[in-house]
C-alpha cells in the first residue's frame, strides 16, 4: 500500500489482535498483489501488456473497472484509471522541469477510457496504453479490511492505511475515535476530528510539485489535457460512509482544482480543503 | 440578472449533488454490501469559551460583590489542553467588625488609621470600609502521560488591595480496569501575601485613636499546601462514584487583620468604655484577633452520578476536621431534568453545617484573675452555624448550539454562640450575625 498500515482494537486481547492483524495484512497483501501495476503476473499487467487484445477479468476485478467507468463519468472524464502514462512526462521533484506540449502531446494519444472496450468482463485496449488502479485500491481495501475485521472482532476496530481509515463502530472507552488531520507541519496534527462511525481519506501530497515563474504545478494531473491541474489544494481530506466514497470524493474534487471548495461544498459531507 | 446567477448556482449544486448519490450506488456495488452505518464525524472544536457573570449580594447592605469569570480553553492534539481563565470582582459593602452590639452608640477607628465611624445603639458593628477589587488569572496545562495517565500542571494568582496570592498546582490520574477506575493525586502550593491597609495589627492590641499606628507592623505572609488523592469507579452504566481525601496545611499569618473582640465587663458583660481621642477614636476597648499561625485540615468527599434517561442526580458529601476544632458537613444534592432535546432545569439544594473553632470567642473578659486566652476570634465565619443554599438553573443551547444558563440560588446562614461563653446583658441580645445572600449567575458557553 506504499504506507503504514495499522489495525487499532478498543478492547480485546493480543489473542484478538494477533488473529485480526494477520486477517487484515493478508486481504490487505492479496489486493496489492493482485492490482499493483508495479507486480508481474497480476490481473493489471495481464491488461497492461495486451498489446490491443481482448483481456477476460474475473468478477472482483471486474467490479473495479466498472466503478472506475462510473467515475470516469460523473467526473466528466477528469477522473481516468488510463491517465499513468503520464507520468512519463511529469515528475513531481520540486524542480522546475516542466515538459514540453509536444511531449504531452505525444503521450495523451495513449489516454482516455473512452478509447477502451469494457463489456462482457472483456477490456480492451489500444497498444501502449495503460490502466492503474492505485487511485482506488488502497481505499477499497481499507473498506475490504474494515469489512472483515467487523464480522472477525467483537471489539470496535480502526484500519488505517496510510491515514485512509475506516472504524468498525464508534469506540467504548470513549466517545469517539480521534483522528488528527495533519497540517503544512506534519509532525502536529493541525485539525482534530471525532469520528464515531464510517471512514476519512485524504488526497493531496503537498510535496510534490514542480515551480517556474512562480507558478506551482501540483502533483494532480488533468487526463484530458496532459496538463497539472490549475489551483489545486495542497490536501483535501473528506469523511463518508465508506472509505472508498470518502477518497472518491476528496480526489474528484482535488481535479476541480480552483472550484474544489464550491463542489465539496455541495456535496453536503464533512471535510477540510487546505491551500 | 441576479436571479439568472441564483438558478445558474442551484442547477449547479444539484448537479453535484448527484455525484454523491452515483458514487454512493457505486460504491456499494464495489463492495458487495452498503456501509453499516452512516458516517458520523465532527470536527473537534480547538476553542472553548466559558463566560459567566455573578451577582452575589447580602442583605441589610453588607457585602455584594459582582464577578465577571472568563475560562479559555485551547485543544490541542493528542488530548493535551490548555486552559486559561480570568476573573475579575468588584466587592462593595459592609462586613461584621466583630464586636459585639451595646445599647449605646459605639465609635470605631477605621482599619486604615485615618477616620472613625459610629455605630447607633442596639446596631450590630460593621465595618462599612469593605471595597476592593479582586484580579485572578489560572493557567492550566493537561496532557496524557503514557496511555492511561493523565497529567496536569497549573498556576495561578490573584490580586486584591491587601491581597496577593501566587500558588502552583500538579496531579495526575491514572486509569485501570479498562478506564473503569480511575485513581488520582496532586498537590497545590500557595504563597500569599497579606499587605493590610493600614499595616497589620499586632494581635490582642486595642484598636487605637485615628492617626495612632503604634501597633501596627509590616506586610505579612502563610502558605498552604493542599495534597489530594482521589478515585472514581464506574460501577455500572448509569452509577459513577468518587472519593477523595484532601490534607491542607497553612502557616503564616492567618488572622483576619480587620477583625476585633469586643473587651467586656466580667459581670454586666457589656463592652468596657473609653474616651476617643481628639480627632476620633474607639469609644470601647477593642483587641485585634489572635488567631494560631497554623491550621491543618482533613477532608473526606464522596460523591454519586446518577444517570437515567438524561436525568442526572448528582449527590455529595464532605466531612472536614481540622485542630483549630471546627467540624463541617456538606450535602449537596442536584437534580438535571431535560426538558425537550436542548434545555433542562436544575434544582440544588446544599446544607452545611459545622461546630465552632476552639478559640471561637464572642468576647474577651476583663478579669485580673482570668489570663486571657492564647488565642481568639469572633470571625462569624469561625463560629457554630448551619447554612442552606437553594436555587434553581436553568440551561438552554442556542440556535448555533452555544450554552446559555441562568442560575438563581438563595443562602441562608444562621448560627449560634455557645450558651457558656453568654455574660449578663449578652444573653438578652442577638449576637451572632445571621446572613442571607441572592446569587444569580448567567453563563454563556461556546467552542469553535
Amino acid at each position: 500500500m506504499g504506507s503504514p498500515c495499522e489495525v487499532l482494537t478498543d478492547g480485546g486481547d493480543k489473542q484478538l489482535a494477533g488473529r485480526l492483524s494477520s486477517l487484515v495484512a493478508s486481504e490487505a497483501w492479496r489486493i496489492e498483489d493482485k492490482f499493483s501495476r508495479y507486480l508481474d503476473g497480476n490481473v493489471i499487467q495481464r491488461i497492461n501488456t495486451a498489446h490491443g487484445e481482448p483481456v477476460e477479468v474475473d468478477a472482483e476485478t471486474g467490479n473495479l473497472l466498472d466503478f472506475a467507468a462510473t467515475l470516469f463519468d460523473i467526473s466528466g472524464g477528469s477522473f481516468d484509471i488510463t491517465s499513468g502514462v503520464l507520468r512519463a512526462v511529469w515528475t513531481f521533484d520540486g524542480s522546475d522541469n516542466i515538459p514540453a506540449q509536444d511531449d504531452i502531446d505525444k503521450v495523451l494519444g495513449r489516454v482516455g477510457w473512452q478509447r477502451v472496450t469494457w463489456a462482457d468482463s472483456q477490456l480492451t485496449m489500444q497498444p501502449g496504453m495503460e490502466v492503474d488502479l492505485g487511485g482506488i485500491g488502497k481505499e477499497y481495501a481499507v473498506d475490504r479490511c474494515t469489512a472483515l475485521a467487523r464480522s472477525a472482532a467483537n471489539v470496535p476496530v480502526m484500519i488505517n492505511f496510510g491515514g485512509d481509515l475506516a472504524v468498525t463502530s464508534p469506540p467504548v472507552s470513549r466517545q469517539s475515535w480521534k483522528v488528527g488531520i495533519e497540517g503544512p507541519n506534519v509532525d502536529s496534527a493541525e485539525k482534530l476530528v471525532d469520528l464515531r462511525q464510517g471512514a476519512l481519506a485524504t488526497s493531496g501530497d503537498a510535496r510534490r510539485f514542480l515551480l517556474r515563474n512562480g507558478v506551482r504545478y501540483s502533483h494532480i494531473l488533468d487526463p484530458r489535457t496532459g496538463w497539472s491541474v490549475p489551483d489545486a489544494p495542497a490536501s483535501i481530506t473528506v469523511a463518508a460512509d465508506t472509505c472508498t466514497q470518502a477518497g472518491m470524493m476528496s480526489t474528484l474534487a482535488m481535479l476541480r482544482g480552483a472550484a474544489a471548495e464550491e463542489f465539496l461544498a455541495a456535496q453536503e459531507l464533512l471535510h477540510w480543503c487546505r491551500r | 440578472m441576479a436571479a439568472g446567477v441564483t438558478d445558474m448556482t442551484s442547477i449547479t449544486s444539484r448537479k453535484e449533488r448527484s455525484v454523491s448519490a452515483t458514487l454512493a450506488a457505486a460504491t456499494c456495488a464495489l463492495l458487495g454490501t452498503t456501509a453499516a452505518a452512516p458516517v458520523d464525524a465532527q470536527e473537534e472544536p480547538k476553542w472553548d469559551f466559558n463566560t459567566s457573570l455573578l451577582y452575589y449580594g447580602e442583605d441589610e447592605s453588607r457585602v455584594q460583590d459582582m464577578s465577571l469569570k472568563s475560562i479559555i480553553r485551547r485543544l490541542f492534539a493528542d488530548d493535551r489542553t490548555l486552559t486559561l481563565g480570568l476573573t475579575v470582582d468588584g466587592l462593595t459593602g459592609a462586613t461584621p467588625s466583630g464586636a459585639i452590639r451595646q445599647d449605646v452608640p459605639q465609635s470605631f477607628t477605621r482599619p486604615s488609621g485615618s477616620g472613625s465611624y459610629v455605630v447607633p445603639a442596639g446596631e450590630l458593628p460593621l465595618d462599612d470600609t469593605f471595597k476592593d477589587t479582586r484580579v485572578a488569572i489560572t493557567a492550566g496545562w493537561q496532557q496524557p502521560a503514557g496511555e492511561k495517565g493523565l497529567l496536569s500542571v497549573g498556576f495561578s494568582a490573584s490580586k486584591e488591595y491587601d491581597y496577593l496570592h501566587t500558588g502552583v498546582n500538579a496531579s495526575y490520574a491514572h486509569d485501570f480496569n479498562n478506564r473503569n477506575t480511575t485513581i488520582s493525586a496532586g498537590f497545590a502550593f500557595a504563597s500569599d501575601s497579606i499587605e493590610p491597609v493600614g499595616g497589620a495589627p499586632i494581635p490582642f492590641t486595642n484598636m487605637l485613636d485615628v492617626g495612632d499606628t503604634s501597633n501596627r507592623v509590616g506586610d505579612q505572609d502563610k502558605d498552604v499546601l493542599d495534597v489530594v488523592f482521589g478515585v472514581s469507579q464506574v460501577i455500572s452504566k448509569n452509577l459513577l462514584v468518587q472519593a477523595n481525601y484532601s490534607f491542607s496545611q497553612s502557616d503564616g499569618y492567618l488572622n483576619n487583620p480587620y477583625k476585633v473582640l469586643s473587651m467586656v465587663d466580667s459581670v454586666s458583660g457589656d463592652t468596657l468604655t473609653r474616651t476617643p481621642g481628639i480627632e476620633g477614636g474607639p469609644s470601647g476597648i477593642f483587641l485585634f484577633e489572635s488567631r494560631p499561625d497554623e491550621r491543618t485540615q482533613h477532608s473526606v468527599y464522596t460523591q454519586a452520578k446518577y444517570f437515567m434517561n438524561g436525568k442526572v442526580l448528582d449527590a455529595s458529601y464532605r466531612y472536614m476536621t481540622d485542630d483549630w476544632e471546627i467540624d463541617s458537613h456538606t450535602l449537596d444534592v442536584r437534580y438535571r431534568w431535560p426538558i425537550g432535546d436542548s434545555s433542562y432545569i436544575e434544582p440544588h439544594v446544599r446544607y452545611y453545617t459545622q461546630t465552632e473553632a476552639e478559640f471561637y470567642r464572642l468576647s474577651l473578659v476583663d478579669d485580673s484573675l482570668v489570663p486571657l486566652p492564647q488565642f481568639a476570634s469572633s470571625d462569624y465565619r469561625l463560629g457554630n452555624f448551619d447554612a442552606i443554599t437553594a436555587g434553581l438553573k436553568y440551561g438552554w443551547k442556542t440556535r448555533n448550539d452555544n450554552d446559555m444558563s441562568i442560575r438563581v440560588e438563595w443562602y441562608t446562614q444562621s448560627g449560634t454562640v455557645p450558651a457558656g461563653q453568654l455574660i449578663g446583658n449578652q444573653a438578652s441580645r442577638d449576637n451572632y450575625p445571621d446572613l442571607n445572600a441572592l446569587i444569580v449567575q448567567f453563563s454563556y458557553r461556546f467552542s469553535r
